[in-house]
């Protein structure tokens, strides 16, 4: 097989759960929590590092900002043998009474990105696999961290959700506020959906240092930067209770 | 027999809900919601101990024990907006906990007859919660629900399929017994893997996931309505709710 289009990488060259930041510098940063690890390839956004993890293998590759350009990286990678995707992520949170910064397990995802409306049909859920979202918070709780599970709204332009854009973005958010739903970020719902579609597992883990509502009282960089930290270590946990369910 | 809930703090006819005719606290905190009013009896049946509550229109509410667990069956009617009607409402009497004990029409070959499927979500081909939340919101089954349900059939030593239905409001226009309908319709929701068809689980899912309850849905397909086999299969798909909501009892998720 010649490498893929986009990742470069061959068969092998990663393990069966793949971890998905959207920040191209982050994959670094996740690849500094295993045991060891290694640049597999480095490609457009696509940087993936593959190491080892309480004897298990695992990689982790940067996406991008986005839908379009986290399927493609699925595609790939589920062409070169990955199994299980958790997308660890950043967002902003859209119910004031979550902790600052939060760590939220999404158990399913609004679709309002247009890659998963290309996938499936309008009315179809993304839903996260239930193994990844048990293994989360089980992972979570070993650890001593707290985890807020319920769901995001996935949507495609940035400066259209956030305290960044000049919209009132409270007004655009207001069906989901309303409906309870956690956080926006923009590629839950693709990670989800092409997942389910290619008969993977996934699962997401969003890190936020604040909400919408209060743009001003977030955490500081150093706290979410732990948080990030956080995420990393329950993923990897997460990734060897997937590894035990199929071995 | 007391199996009889204590009532809210100041709670008076105003408080009764408009359909299901309930006050608030006079359910247990988690409702099986058959669509056939005929399964609140089986319900009963299957009960250590129940009595009726309440009836109005088509929402029958039974409340009873089963192993010290409190649970209630409210009968919904058939359709997503009865379902949806229910759900609310017994949400606005403070039901945390609500299963879907239903039927559904399979469109995988490789589900049969008497089957039992776990939805973790459903596709929203209903109408009555597009009024509620625009398409994009998912229509997905709680998770904690999900394992309960999973949790119960492995109890009960009972195979289950677990995976996406598709909720519609015309049976008779995509059934495969349809006359003059557009059973075809369908081969879109095979190739995407649906597992069956019904008339009420995305309407659940989606009230009780904006209102921040627990939901989740247990199937059986029926294909054939008067097979005596299904009876038994209704008991044991029957028996699977009761379970689950024992165990989300024993969770502590009630």
């Amino acid at each position: 097989m010649e490498k893929q289009h986009h990742l470069h990488l061959l068969p092998g060259d990663i393990g069966e759960t793949v971890f998905l930041p959207g920040d191209v510098s982050r994959a670094k940063i996740i690849a500094e929590h295993f045991e060891s690890y290694k640049l597999m390839a480095s490609n457009r956004q696509y940087n993936t590092f593959t190491g080892m993890y309480k004897g298990i293998k695992v990689s982790v590759t940067s996406t991008g900002i986005g839908g379009a350009g986290a399927a493609i990286a699925i595609e790939e990678l589920v062409k070169v043998g990955a199994r299980n995707f958790i997308r660890i992520g950043t967002g902003g949170m859209i119910q004031e009474w979550l902790p600052r910064p939060g760590l939220l397990v999404i158990t399913a995802a609004v679709t309002g990105d247009g890659t998963s409306r290309e996938y499936f049909p309008v009315g179809y859920p993304s839903i996260a696999n239930l193994e990844v979202v048990e293994g989360m918070i089980a992972s979570a709780e070993e650890l001593g961290l707290v985890v807020n599970p319920g769901l995001e709204w996935s949507h495609d332009t940035f400066y259209a959700g956030s305290p960044l854009s000049e919209l009132d973005i409270l007004a655009i958010e207001k069906p989901w506020i309303d409906a309870g739903v956690l956080i926006a970020s923009q590629e839950a719902a693709t990670v989800l959906s092409i997942s389910m579609a290619r008969n993977c597992r996934g699962g997401v883990l969003l890190v936020s240092s604040g909400c919408h509502q209060a743009p001003n009282e977030g955490a500081t960089e150093e706290e979410t930067a732990q948080a990030i930290s956080d995420a990393t270590r329950i993923s990897l946990e997460t990734a060897v209770k997937l590894y035990k369910l199929d071995h | 027999m007391n199996i009889k809930i204590a009532l809210g703090e100041n709670m008076s006819e105003e408080h009764r809900q408009h359909h299901i005719n309930l006050l608030p606290g006079e359910a247990a905190s988690t409702v099986l919601i058959p669509d056939d009013s005929g399964r609140v009896q089986l319900f009963a049946e299957s009960m250590d101990e129940a009595e009726k509550v309440t009836q109005k229109r088509e929402y029958i509410t039974y409340t009873g024990k089963k192993g010290g667990t409190q649970i209630s069956c409210t009968s919904t009617g058939l359709g997503s907006s009865p379902t949806a009607i229910g759900a609310e409402e017994l949400v606005r009497i403070g039901t945390k906990n609500i299963i879907r004990i239903g039927t559904c029409r399979a469109i995988q070959s490789f589900v049969q007859p008497g089957d039992l499927i776990i939805a973790t979500g459903a596709v929203r081909g209903e109408r009555a919660t597009e009024e509620l939340i625009p398409i994009d919101y998912p229509a997905v089954a709680d998770f904690r629900i999900v394992r309960a349900l999973i949790e119960a059939c492995t109890r009960l030593e009972q195979p289950y399929h677990l995976g996406i239905v598709r909720t519609h409001d015309a049976l008779y226009l995509e059934a495969p017994f349809a006359a003059g309908g557009r059973p075809a319709n369908v081969q879109q929701w095979v190739d995407l893997g649906v597992l069956a068809q019904d008339n009420e689980t995305s309407a659940l899912f989606v009230v009780a996931g904006m209102q921040g309850v627990r939901a989740g849905a247990i199937l059986l397909y029926s294909a054939a309505p008067h097979d005596k086999g299904l009876e038994e299969r209704t008991r044991v798909q029957m028996a699977a709710g009761i379970e689950a909501a024992r165990i989300l009892h024993e969770k502590g998720l009630d």
